[in-house]
This record gives C-alpha cells, structure tokens and sequence, in this order.
C-alpha cells in the first residue's frame, strides 16, 4: 500500500514539474517580448528554472517510467485501450527527449543582450515557443496514458 | 547599443539541439527496426530507454564541442525549427504508420 503511495507521489511529481516548466516557459516567452534591460536578469533566471524544472520532471518520470510503469504496461496491454502504450507512451517517451534538448538550450539562448539583440530575442521566441506547444502534447499524452490504465481496470469488473 | 551576433555557445549549442533531434528520431527507428540493435542497448544499460538517452545526451554534448559554424541567426532559427519539426513528425508518423 506505502509503495502505492509513493508511486503515486512520484507520478504526480513528474507531472508537477512538467506543468512548472510549460509556466515557466510562458512566462519567458511573454517577458521576452518585452525584454528591456530590467527584466533581462528575471528572463535569464526563469529560462534556468524552466530548465531545471524540465530535468526535474525528466529524471522522476524516468524513474517511474523503468521501474513503476511496466506494471501499468501489462495491465494496458490487456485492456481495451491498447494504443496507450503502443502509441501514446511509446511516441512519448521519445519526444520528452526532444523536449528536453528544448528546455537545455533555453537559458543558453537568453543568456545573450536580449534588450539590444533583435536577433537573439526571435530566437528565444522560437524555443520558448517550442516548448509549451510539445510539452503540452506531451502532457495529453500522459492523460491518455493514465486513461489507458483505468479503462483496462474497469474492464476487468465489468 | 544594437548588436545582432549571437555568442558562439548560443550557436554550438543550437547547431547541437537540432544534431541531437535527428539523431533521437534516427535512433528510435534503428532500434524498432532491429531487434539486435534494440537487445544491445538493453544489455548496455538494463534498459533500451535508458541507454536511449545516454546516447542522445552524450551526441548532444559532443556535438556543442565539433560544431560552430559561421551561420545566420535566421538560418540557426530555421534549422532548429526544421529539426524539431522534421524530428518530431518522423517519431510520430513511425509509430503511427510503420510500427
């Protein structure tokens, strides 16, 4: 039951942080649209925490995903839903790498002038407009992923 | 002042992002395709995912290293742009159609 808990714990950890980096990212998108020198040191810091935020939910739902998953992964297959896991989770999987990358190079990209580059600021524009658009895909896949699972339960009762 | 270079990092590191998109993309269809590439990067690590990773990390920081071309920002944009794209769509469209 504990180890239920905690797996729960972690699930909702790595998704946590997932919606903490796509804010994040946000945030910097709509600041750097008005970047000036006064808000340039607070782009820079919240592009490192959407950063951080992203490695976060990356190596907890890594963890989740090698150790707790396999067990959800049966139960999916077995159900009547089993593109979750052999779409869903399998495209997913590989695309957070991609998103990952994204999230690494963000705070490389606004760590130039934003103020006095133009050119710079199209390109932190670019990523932090990237991000939230895969993040959210993302974050639906890993909805239809947990569908994936309690239809299957609810299956097995009927 | 208007200064519209970007610092060498900034490049190196974009150029890496999208080397390391491709890469990912190429990877994931390698490994689907062949069972003893996929059963390789399971005995490497305990787990294909992992090793998966591992690789596309270590791409990502070598290539930051091999790479800092002479290129545009527009032309960084548009190749970072490509390869996500690009990248993003093969994942999708191979486990979609061909897996």
């Amino acid at each position: 039951m504990e180890e239920k808990i905690m797996n729960e714990i972690i699930l909702m950890a790595h998704v946590l942080f997932g919606v903490a980096c796509i804010v994040a990212t946000v945030w910097v998108f709509v600041d750097t649209l008005n970047a000036r020198e006064a808000n340039q040191p607070r782009i820079r810091w919240v592009s490192r925490a959407a950063a951080i935020f992203m490695w976060s939910s990356f190596l907890i739902g890594g963890y989740w995903y090698v150790v707790c998953y396999p067990a959800d992964k049966a139960i999916i297959l077995k159900g009547p839903w089993p593109f979750a896991h052999n779409y869903f989770m399998e495209t997913k999987e590989h695309l957070v790498i991609m998103l990952l990358l994204l999230a690494t190079y963000l705070p490389v990209a606004a760590a130039n002038n934003l103020a006095a580059n133009q050119e710079a600021r199209r390109l932190v524009l670019w990523v932090s407009g990237l991000i939230p658009l895969l993040g959210l895909m993302i974050e639906g896949h890993g909805a239809i992923i947990a569908m994936g699972v309690k239809v299957a339960l609810l299956a097995r009762q009927i | 002042m208007k200064n519209d270079s970007l610092s060498k990092p900034t490049v190196s590191f974009g150029v890496a992002l999208a080397v390391g998109s491709v890469a990912n993309a190429l990877l994931v269809i390698a490994k689907e395709k062949s069972p003893a590439v996929q059963s390789l990067m399971k005995r490497m690590t305990g787990h294909h995912w992992v090793t998966h990773v591992a690789v596309i990390v270590a791409i990502y920081v070598i290539s930051r290293f091999l790479f800092t071309p002479a290129i545009s920002t527009s032309r960084l944009i548009k190749t970072i742009i490509a390869s996500v794209l690009v990248s993003g769509l093969a994942i999708v469209g191979f486990y979609l159609l061909a897996d």
